[in-house]
């Protein structure tokens, strides 16, 4: 592999690159009009977002590890909601390094999927995820988590659940938003504040969750989801989001987060 | 030079022994398969650096004169490798970056016939697109993901 590795990269500084340059034309209006969208590769995942936080500080990972059972619920739409947010967690216990972290959100992540009746090609991802925890393989992890949840994605495009796939790219969305933002307001600076620079992906979540069938919409949870959202949309509009648009983006998302994982009974 | 043409035919035979993958889903067509696998093994080299590959990718159709765009968004501070493969009759593909208002940024580029890459760390986070143009060749299948540390 090194041997290989090294080829490679000397092929790129020797033949393959045309060193740094930037393309000659921009684009047309109508090319802008015609972008596609692929959710798989257009919307990061959590830990891509972490690993960008973790390149401006040493965060304590450690701290923001939830404990607990997932969300004990009817309503299919939170269930997804959760098994997003899961996912997120998933990245926080990989850069905690808390192998047993990860196998017990592994399990949790399996168990809201089973509920939601995804195939049994699913739970072999649970056994990865422990392989690789047992390992101590977090690279390998980072993919696992990602596999795992387009694993259950496909599973519900499958069964015609579009709108639950949705809901679970919200809930990894907001939960990997409420610990950046958390962490980002406890040592601000403006660098770390210009992570949290998305407004197209808020647009995009927005847009989706305003296609999610008809009685989903309705629910309580989600109106609350989009009104929460909406508002976080200005405060990560500036380029570089000040301490008041940071505290508030974090606020907003704790708040969602605890409603997707309490249980309705308690609210 | 001789470093490199070992590589090209040392990607070029990895490239052919992928070319008939089993266990693939009925519905995905032969060659959109073999686009994937060449840009695996591409993106398998940046891995070896400590580069994590997305799982999802972007597959399509690519015509002379009709590049094709995806957006992505990206945080400042990462370092990113945009890879792509197209099958034959494509002799030779190109890959771009473009800002949110759709001017070019700095690029590093590979770019090996229908193969290539482009290596983007970005100042600002925020939305960015990828355009995908065949500069050679007629039209053909491709696929294209990215790969990040």
């Amino acid at each position: 592999m090194d041997r290989m590795r090294w080829i490679f990269f000397a092929t790129l500084a020797i033949v393959g690159v045309g060193g740094a340059h930037a393309a000659e034309t921009a684009m047309t209006a109508e090319q802008i009009g015609q972008v596609e969208r692929v959710e798989s590769i257009t919307i990061p995942m959590p830990g891509e977002f972490f690993t960008a936080i973790g390149k401006l500080s040493r965060p304590d990972w450690k701290k923001f590890l939830r404990t607990g059972t997932p969300v004990a619920t009817a309503s299919r739409a939170q269930i997804a909601l959760g098994l997003g947010t899961l996912v997120a967690d998933g990245y926080v216990a990989v850069e905690a390094q808390d192998g047993q972290g990860v196998k017990n959100i592994g399990k949790e992540i399996i168990n809201l999927a089973k509920k939601l009746n995804v195939s049994q090609s699913v739970l072999g991802r649970g056994n990865s995820l422990n392989d690789f925890a047992e390992n101590n393989d977090w690279s390998a992890l980072r993919e696992e988590l990602e596999a795992t949840q387009n694993e259950v994605k496909l599973d519900m495009e499958i069964q015609k659940d579009g709108g639950l796939i949705t809901l679970v790219t919200v809930g990894a969305w907001v939960r990997g938003m409420e610990i950046a933002s958390g962490l980002v307001a406890e040592t601000y600076t403006p660098e770390a504040a210009r992570l949290l620079h998305q407004p197209a992906i808020m647009t995009y979540l927005l847009d989706q969750l305003a296609a999610v069938p008809e009685g989903m919409q309705k629910e309580p949870l989600i109106l609350d989801l989009r009104a929460g959202l909406e508002k976080c949309q200005s405060e990560i509009a500036p380029e570089t989001p000040s301490f008041e648009n940071v505290t508030a983006v974090h606020e907003v998302m704790a708040e969602m987060v605890r409603e997707i994982i309490i249980n309705p009974e308690e609210s | 030079m001789i470093k490199g043409l070992l590589f090209t035919l040392m990607l070029a035979g990895a490239v052919q022994a992928q070319e008939e993958p089993a266990n693939v889903q009925v519905e995905t067509p032969d060659t959109e398969i073999s686009a994937r696998s060449r840009v695996l093994e591409l993106a398998g080299a940046f891995s070896n650096d400590g580069y994590k590959i997305r799982d999802g990718f972007w597959a399509g159709n690519l015509e002379p004169d009709r590049p094709k765009f995806l957006e992505v968004n990206l945080f400042s501070g990462n370092e990113y490798w945009f890879s792509g493969a197209a099958t034959p009759p494509a002799r030779q593909i190109g890959i771009q970056i473009y800002d949110a208002k759709g001017q070019p940024v700095k690029i590093q580029t590979y770019e090996d016939g229908p193969v290539a890459a482009a290596g983007f760390v970005p100042e600002v986070s925020g939305q960015y697109f990828v355009g995908i143009r065949l500069l050679s060749g007629e039209k053909s299948e491709f696929c294209l993901l990215y790969s990040y540390k």
